[in-house]
């Protein structure tokens, strides 16, 4: 049992450093891309291939998957930055399907059958706790980081940019810089998220990057309160662990699986309505209309109304 | 692989029959974007819905086609206003930002897939018992009874379309609160009105597409996410926004594209087109690619209310 | 002191609480024997293919009926713990680490390759027995010691088909279409360099997406290629859709595919369209197997039709007497139930002679051999038309 836990633990961080990374870009960014899943994608099948057909040994490999993780973002975010909105949410979502779509097809990434044989992180019988612990102090690091980056004078800045860019771009503030570079770090926090499930699950395939896992990030970002620091932390614990506990209600089978799927959407869409700043945004000003109202401007796009 | 005259016939007609479906998805998801303004991704699950209310009155009730068809409809054109009154008007008076309205629209759309598995099952399911439709030989092309209502159903229903938008007064209303809601509240046209009149034109449409699909192949419950949306956005992207008739022609040229592309490129990257279509359109052309220098495509002619600032691309 | 503050209380309770929860089994240990013997079973029970999954499910639970009611082994009963993998490889990993952390099995049964090949170095790394039943590709014998089918991998039949194909149904020119995963992939590998070898050439060979419904595309360039035979290497439902798309083309082409296509239900979307398809299949028919007609004769009072996947439901079928039989060796042997001894077990015995699928040998390079049948559509029914 405490092995499965400890599973489960090590699945949560991941998913906490997915969730940070996300709420980087769209939380504080305001950059609404759903391309999360890719960079996650990327960063875990390069640490896994640099690793196996290279000889890297495996932190440097995640390293390594995690700086292509983010270089590759700035092919997505430099030529999105015309667009923005809707237009970027498409573009993002062109961007995700046809790398995805690329990965699925390709032999040197196993195509659809998937990649096995990668190598293992640690290897000793308390393979799970070692990786746990190390999980859980890169987790750490990074809600610290994010914290110490928000709240100083960057986070400020980002405030500034994301309420009003014109003003911002007035001042003399570069908002394509910060934008590429948020982006960049959301996304390279995906791909060390990839290289530690990579190198733990030790099996990868391009099922788990499609657009039902952009909508789960979405939701552990939306539901845990996005803009806020602990609002993705919350929401990806929650989010992990929520399916396994409903396993464990012991279900007839074949309704587990889709009423897992509805109840969580189901979950999503509540809390749109009645409680957009998320479960656990609130206080700290955060939430999905964090820059609510902003029209985005741009090249014509029409806005919400 | 040699294009001769017959095989080029072939594919063109099988072509334009299998884009059928796909030029009607297309326009309602157009047609939704320009009139509510929303990209509506939850038409996905409006899709669902029409389908296994079809199912449910062919293969539980086993009412005749045209009788299940227009069920079929009547619960979509419901569901869609529910979803316009519920949803959408309650979103927009909070002033929600783009993020909220995708995440709702993917959300309900999940929601719908996950409920209708739950029902139904999770296995492939066609329309009827079979999907096989008598074939005939029309010079060297092979001609299916399927193509033809296919063809004939869709024809009706965009003509249909165009002559509600530019003859009657209620088409008219749409096409004038899309361009410019505020004045044509002004003229006492009700926006709230206009929306959901659009979403039950999608709906209409949106079941006469699913229709067509469920008698020619099993289609799961995501099938219309996983698939069918790519096309209708990439469409409308490729149209023009705003321009909805382009977008239909749009849907025909890609299911066309997609028919002839199989002569150079392996089926498996067909695809990759589209992505990388959608990718490049978006960032190159955000205005759209086709009619970029007409800003008025035929409908909005039709609609356009006498105002001083004719410039109606920027955003209120 | 003794005052033991409210912290200390809780804290203590915190700590005693796992050796609660672990006491049953602790105590459970002490009264084995009469403990359930558990094994594993994961298949898709959702998912496009649960009408597989479903029906094998049934083969399983009434093999572990009726070896229970028999007596069990050595007097104890055995138990099959279903779960379900919808046959992708993510949630196949997450219950399978289930099945053998929490629930503790020595030994699991699971199918699909695609999800064999992701829970192998799982079984491998917690020294769990794992039977591959129905899964075909030849990829599965290299997976590990712990790895093993009951099913004849794709380089058994799909080589059979692709000489027969030339030599005894005279076929020259073939396309071959094949869905984009493991299963797909390798055992249109086989079929294609088999009917290669055996001096046919290879038309078309093209895959496609496990999810796709509108084949338009694919079954035009088919037409264009003009094969004489058309091979599928599908899963369920796009064959169906494959061929139905064919026909409605006016491409009244030879069709073939591997056990998957083995399912009334096609019969009855395709109508006439299935006439003349051929498939082939790994279990004995009626005429090799004197159990086969009863076991169909229990499908029709139980469900009123035949099951999807019949021979795949005769080999999952016989996996409970496999584990019965495993089980009872270690047992005989005094040995402790765990994964390790169940393996050895295995290969102790080698050879088992089973209810419908006659005689499973395990060789010692993780393969095992059967008879190919030829099974052909005819008068909307599946008869068999060769053996090899």
């Amino acid at each position: 049992m405490t092995e499965f836990l400890l599973t489960l633990a090590i699945l949560a961080g991941i998913n906490v450093l997915l969730a940070c990374g996300f709420n980087l870009i769209l939380g504080y960014g305001g950059l609404v891309s759903v391309a999360q899943p890719v960079f996650y994608a990327i960063g875990a099948y390069s640490s896994a291939l640099i690793s196996m057909k290279l000889g890297v040994p495996v932190p440097l490999a995640m390293i390594l998957g995690a700086l292509i993780a983010a270089i590759a973002s700035i092919g997505l975010s430099l030529p999105s930055l015309r667009v923005s909105g809707d237009y970027l949410v498409i573009a993002s979502m062109g961007f995700q399907l046809g790398i995805v779509h690329i990965i699925n097809n390709v032999e040197i990434t196993g195509a659809a059958s998937g990649l096995s044989g990668i190598v293992s992180a640690v290897e000793s019988p308390s393979r799970s706790m070692i990786y746990a612990v190390i999980l859980m102090c890169i987790c750490a690091v990074t809600i610290f980081a994010i914290r110490w980056l928000v709240t100083g004078p960057y986070g400020r800045a980002i405030t500034a940019m994301r309420n009003d860019e014109d003003v911002f771009a007035s001042l003399g503030r570069d908002a394509v810089r910060i934008k590429v570079t948020l982006f960049a770090v959301g996304s390279g926090l995906a791909g060390l998220a990839g290289g530690l499930y990579a190198h733990y699950f030790l099996f990868l395939t391009p099922d788990q990057y499609g657009i039902f896992s952009s909508a789960t990030l979405l939701t552990m970002v939306v539901v845990g309160g996005a803009a806020t620091v602990r609002g993705p932390v919350l929401g990806a614990i929650f989010l992990t662990v929520l399916p396994e506990a409903i396993r464990f209600l012991d279900l007839p089978i074949a309704v587990m699986a889709p009423l897992q799927g509805a109840l969580f959407t189901g979950l999503v869409i509540l809390f749109l309505f009645v409680k957009p700043e998320g479960l656990f945004g609130g206080k700290a000003g955060g939430g999905l209309d964090a820059w609510q109202g902003r029209d985005t401007g741009g090249s014509g796009r029409k806005g919400v109304k | 692989m040699d294009l001769t005259l017959d095989l080029a016939a072939q594919l063109t007609w099988t072509g334009l029959a299998s884009s059928s479906s796909y030029c009607l998805f297309a326009l309602a998801f157009a047609l939704v974007l320009k009139v509510n303004r929303i990209w509506n991704f939850a038409q996905a699950g409006l899709m669902v819905v029409a389908y296994f209310a079809m199912f449910i009155a062919f293969r539980w009730l086993g009412l005749p086609p045209v009788v299940g068809a227009i069920f079929g409809a009547v619960v979509t054109i419901l569901a869609g206003m529910a979803l316009e009154y519920w949803g959408f008007r309650v979103l927009r008076q909070r002033n929600s930002s783009v993020l909220t309205f995708f995440i709702f629209t993917i959300a309900l759309s999940q929601f719908l897939i996950y409920v209708a598995e739950l029902t139904f099952g999770t296995d492939p399911k066609t329309l009827f018992p079979s999907i096989i439709a008598p074939v005939r030989l029309i010079g060297p092309v092979v001609v299916s009874d399927w193509d033809l209502i296919a063809l004939s159903v869709t024809v009706m229903l965009v003509a249909a379309l165009w002559l509600f938008l530019r003859k009657t007064r209620e088409g008219k209303a749409l096409i004038a609160v899309s361009d410019q809601p505020e004045l044509a509240e002004m003229y006492g046209m009700n926006k709230d009105r206009a929306y959901l009149v659009a979403m039950a034109l999608a709906a209409i449409l949106m079941s006469a597409g699913m229709y067509l699909i469920g008698t020619k192949a099993a289609i799961f419950p995501a099938t219309p996410l996983s698939q069918f949306m790519i096309f209708a956005v990439i469409a409308t992207i490729i149209g023009g926004i705003g321009n909805i008739f382009a977008a239909g022609v749009a849907g025909v040229f890609l299911a066309l594209l997609q028919s002839f592309s199989i002569l150079v490129i392996a089926s498996k990257w067909q695809i990759l087109l589209l992505y990388i279509l959608i990718f490049v359109v978006i960032v190159l052309f955000p205005q759209g690619v086709t009619l970029k220098f007409s800003k008025r495509g035929p409908a909005r002619k039709a609609g356009h209310l006498p105002s001083a600032d004719d410039s109606t691309e920027k955003a209120p | 002191m003794n005052r033991i503050s409210a912290s200390q209380i809780s804290r203590r309770s915190i700590l005693a609480a796992p050796l609660v929860l672990g006491m049953p089994y602790v105590i459970g240990r002490a009264e084995a024997q009469n403990e359930p013997l558990r094994f594993g079973v994961a298949d898709p029970l959702t998912g496009p293919s649960a009408i597989f999954g479903l029906d094998q499910m049934q083969a399983v639970r009434w093999a572990v009926e009726d070896i229970n009611a028999a007596g069990g082994v050595n007097g104890r009963k055995l138990e099959a713990i279903i779960v379900d993998h919808q046959a992708k490889p993510d949630v196949g990993i997450a219950v399978v680490t289930r099945l053998i952390q929490v629930d503790k099995v020595p030994a699991f049964i699971t199918a699909f390759s695609n999800v064999v090949k992701a829970v192998a170095p799982i079984a491998n790394r917690e020294k769990a027995l794992m039977l591959s039943v129905g899964a075909n590709s030849p990829d599965i014998k290299n997976l590990g010691d712990y790895v093993y089918t009951t099913f004849p991998l794709a380089d058994v039949d799909m080589r059979a088909l692709g000489s027969w194909l030339y030599t005894k149904q005279n076929k020259r020119k073939a396309a071959v279409l094949y869905v984009n995963h493991e299963t797909g992939t390798e055992g249109a590998k086989v079929f294609t360099a088999a009917f290669k070898a055996a001096g046919g050439e290879v038309v078309l060979n093209e895959s496609y997406e496990e999810q796709r419904s509108d084949f338009t595309g694919l079954v035009l360039k088919v037409r264009a290629a003009n094969p004489d035979i058309v091979h599928i290497h599908s899963v369920i439902s796009d064959f169906t859709a494959i061929v139905a798309q064919m026909r409605q083309l006016g491409l009244n082409t030879q069709v073939t595919s591997f056990q998957t296509a083995f399912n009334p239900k096609m019969i009855q979307e395709l109508g006439k369209g299935a006439e003349g398809i051929i498939v082939t299949a790994m279990a004995p028919s009626a005429e090799d197997n004197a159990n086969v007609p009863k076991y169909l004769e229990r499908w029709q009072a139980a469900h009123k039709r035949e099951p999807i996947g019949l021979p795949y439901t005769q080999y999952f079928h016989d996996a409970p007497y496999i584990m019965a039989a495993l089980f009872k060796h270690v047992l005989d042997q005094k040995q402790p139930v765990t994964g390790e001894n169940m393996r050895k077990a295995l290969l102790a015995i080698r050879s088992f002679d089973l209810p419908l699928t006659n005689r499973i040998t395990f060789n010692d390079d993780h393969t095992v051999n059967a008879p190919t049948y030829f099974w052909q559509v005819k008068d909307g029914k599946f008869q068999v038309v060769g053996k090899l």
